[in-house]
Parts: structure tokens; C-alpha cells; sequence
């Protein structure tokens, strides 16, 4: 017995390897709410990175354009050519204040018409994967955020959070196949769930046949379950298909959110049936 | 030591492109898997002693940063560096058509493996229509990005099979 372990040991070593790490897959399948110590450990250390390469990234954004801009300038007064480059750096420096304030006016318009506290956070990563749909931000534990938090943009519903670390925390967004929203249509009152389906695109489910949903319909979230407030905006139907067979009927949602354009976001500092 | 150092910087560099960078400026389905890319370099081309540690931690951090199922890359990337170490015996790995080939079907693999973990062990729905279109899309970036990678000096030197 003991030669035949010896002899297959390396075989053995790595299925007792691929068995553990398995096994930590599986254990933690009910866990992807919260986010474990190798988890925050793993965020915790990155995140000042992910900060620095963001803030390396605009800065070489900047001066790139710049440099486009001063090429046009040439072209058009090479006499000029110095007190126009101050000026356009100026005049970029002004749009993207510019732009950022009225980013930052409608998140605290928003904020002024919810009754709940709020934290504004800025987007410091994306999720590199092509099916799954988080974004990190630069806020955490340290900043009052536990798991489960609603998250808003000024256009309506992003998500929520689902992984925080002390420094920053993990967002899950509407369109992720693992996301759940209570939802209701604005118009008739129709109720369902609002899921993820990949590609920028959600479909509200379990809304039965009988209930009245059309093309354009404004989808906001219920109040169900606690996590969003009621009638925060949600989407826009998009498609509606009624089936001869089955119950429910397909709906599409468009996000009202652009998520592809997110920098700022509020938290709410609600939790689940609160 | 240095080669270590070198090492890390090379890893450090691969997740911030694909935290920050790559994101903002690529679709979803263009933008390369550098942590894949390593991964089959590693089985492949450095078989050390502690390259299937180093697989299983870039599962772990693009876990920390990539979907909410930790473990999910991790054994993925485990699974790919275990064969991938399995065959290299076999294959001219100084070959660079075959390099691009296997990351290639490496990413392929590692997409499928995802799929079936999830279908069996989570309730998201509807996962074939966003990993299905990806999938080739994702593998052909990955290819051009290995073939542009092939040539860069190995920070760690090669051990004798």
C-alpha cells in the first residue's frame, strides 16, 4: 500500500491539490456577499496601486491631448505659439473642472432629494472580465460601507456593494448576471425582478402575462426586500414578449445609468430591510 | 533576488493595465487576459518549483478584482497550469506559433472551465449570452497580445526538463 502510494505520489500530490482548492471554491460559493481576509488582503494591498496607475492614466490622457491641441495651434500661428498653448491648457484645465462640477452637481442634487445619508466614491477600477460586471471604488469599512449597500448615480440605480475592504470595496452592478433588483413599472404598478443579462442589458423577471408593460415604460425599484428606497429609476423597457405558454411574460430593460461612462457614485448607508 | 524583483514588477505592471487601463479604452470582449497570458507562459515555458503557486495566487488576485466567486480563477488557472505543465515535455516550447496556439486554446479552456462552474454551482442566469460571444473575440486578443509578448526577456532563467 505504502510502495503504491510512493509510486503515484506525484499524481496523488496533485489531485489532493486540486481537491483543496476545489473545496475552497465550494466553501465559498455561499460567502460572495462578503469579502473573506484573502480577499481584503488582496484589495487592501492594491487599491493605493489601482489609485496611482488611475491617476497616471489621466495625467498621460492630459498631456496627450495637449499635445494634439498645440500641433493645431502650430498649424494655424506659429507667432502665437506659446501664449496659445498656456491658453489651451487653461481652456482644458476649465472643461474638465468644468465637466466634473456638473457631475458632482447633479450627485448632490440627488443627494439632496434622498432622505438617507450618502458617500460619494469615485470609480479607481473595472472588472477585467467580459462576464462579469463590478467596478472598484476608492471607499471602504474605514469610511462607514458594509456589504449590501445601495449605490446611485445622478441617472438612477448602479447596484450595490458586495465585497469591502478597509480602503475600498467592489460594486455590482446592475447588468451582472448575479445582480437582483425588486422592481415595479411606473405606470401600471406591474411588479418583478430586475436581472442582470450581461452586455449593458437587464430583463425584468416573473412580472406575469396579465399585467400591463409596454415599450417605454419607466421601471423604478419597489422597496422590496429593503436594500433601494422605493422609486428610485431603474430603466426603460425596451421589449415585451407575451408567450402562448408559461406565466410570465419577457421584458428587456435598458439601465438608466450609462455605466460604461461612471466616475462618481453615492452609497447609501442603508441596509437590507432597514 | 533581482530577477524576483523583476518578476513582480512585470506582474504588478500586467494588473494595473488590466484594472485601470485596458478597461477604460477597450470593449469587453478586447480586452486581453494578461493574468491567462502568464499563466501559460508559466506552464509552459517556467517550470519551477513554485509555479503552481504563482498560477493559483493570479487566480486568487483576479478573484479579488474579477466576479464575486472566489476561487473561481484561481481553480481555473490551476486546472490550465497543471495540463499546460503536463505537456510541455512534449512540445518544442521555443516555438512561437505554438505559444500563440496554446494561449489561445488556453483561453478558450479557462472560458469553458468558468461556465461549467458556474452553471452547476451558482444561480446567475443567462451566462451563455454574455461568455458564448466573448469567447472568440477574447482568444484572438489574447493570441496578438502573446505573439507581441513572445520576445520579452525572461526575468527568471529557465530550468533544464
Amino acid at each position: 500500500m505504502i510502495k503504491l502510494l510512493v509510486r503515484h505520489k506525484r499524481f496523488l500530490l496533485t489531485a489532493v491539490f486540486l481537491l483543496a482548492v476545489f473545496l475552497v471554491y465550494a466553501l465559498n460559493l455561499r460567502n460572495k456577499e462578503h469579502a473573506n481576509p484573502v480577499e481584503r488582503g488582496v484589495m487592501t494591498l492594491t487599491a493605493p496601486i489601482a489609485e496611482g496607475g488611475t491617476a497616471v492614466t489621466g495625467a498621460v490622457g492630459t498631456i496627450w491631448s495637449d499635445y494634439i491641441d498645440l500641433l493645431e495651434v502650430r498649424q494655424e500661428n506659429v507667432k502665437l505659439r506659446k501664449t496659445v498653448q498656456r491658453l489651451n491648457e487653461r481652456i482644458v484645465a476649465g472643461n474638465e473642472a468644468v465637466m466634473a462640477n456638473a457631475r458632482l452637481k447633479a450627485l448632490l442634487d440627488l443627494k439632496g432629494t434622498l432622505n438617507t445619508p450618502s458617500l460619494a466614491v469615485s470609480v479607481i477600477g473595472e472588472d477585467s472580465s467580459a462576464w462579469f460586471k463590478t467596478l472598484v471604488v476608492d471607499r471602504g469599512s474605514s469610511d462607514g460601507l458594509t456589504e449590501g449597500m445601495p449605490v446611485l448615480a445622478a441617472g438612477g440605480v448602479v447596484g450595490r456593494l458586495v465585497k469591502v475592504a478597509p480602503n475600498s470595496s467592489r460594486v455590482l452592478l446592475l447588468t451582472d448576471h448575479a445582480s437582483a433588483i425588486a422592481a415595479l413599472v411606473q405606470r401600471s404598478r406591474a411588479r418583478g425582478v430586475v436581472r442582470g443579462a450581461g452586455g449593458g442589458r437587464c430583463s425584468m423577471e416573473f412580472t406575469v402575462k396579465e399585467d400591463d408593460v409596454k415599450v417605454g415604460d419607466a421601471v423604478v425599484s419597489s422597496g422590496i426586500g429593503g436594500v433601494f428606497p422605493k422609486g428610485l429609476p431603474i430603466g426603460e423597457v425596451t421589449m415585451v414578449k407575451k408567450g402562448e405558454y408559461g406565466v410570465f411574460q419577457t421584458i428587456e430593460v435598458r439601465p438608466a445609468v450609462n455605466i460604461a461612462n461612471l466616475e462618481e457614485m453615492l452609497v447609501l448607508f442603508r441596509q437590507p430591510n432597514e | 533576488m533581482i530577477p524576483f524583483f523583476k518578476t513582480t514588477a512585470w506582474l504588478v505592471a500586467a494588473i494595473l493595465l488590466q484594472m485601470t487601463l485596458l478597461p477604460k479604452y477597450l470593449l469587453d470582449p478586447f480586452q486581453p487576459n494578461l493574468l491567462l497570458i502568464l499563466v501559460v507562459y508559466l506552464g509552459l515555458k517556467l517550470p519551477h518549483r513554485f509555479s503552481a503557486l504563482a498560477a493559483l495566487s493570479l487566480g486568487v488576485i483576479q478573484d479579488s478584482f474579477s466576479g464575486i466567486y472566489l476561487g473561481l480563477h484561481a481553480l481555473t488557472y490551476l486546472c490550465i497550469y497543471t495540463l499546460l505543465s503536463q505537456l510541455a515535455d512534449r512540445l518544442y516550447t521555443d516555438n512561437r506559433a505554438l505559444f500563440v496556439l496554446v494561449v489561445f486554446l488556453a483561453t478558450l479552456l479557462g472560458a469553458l472551465l468558468n461556465l461549467v462552474l458556474l452553471v452547476i454551482f451558482s444561480v446567475s442566469n443567462g451566462l451563455y449570452a454574455s461568455l458564448l460571444p466573448a469567447l472568440i473575440p477574447q482568444a484572438l486578443v489574447n493570441a496578438l497580445i502573446a505573439s507581441l509578448a513572445f520576445h520579452i526577456p525572461v526575468p527568471v532563467r529557465e530550468e533544464a526538463r
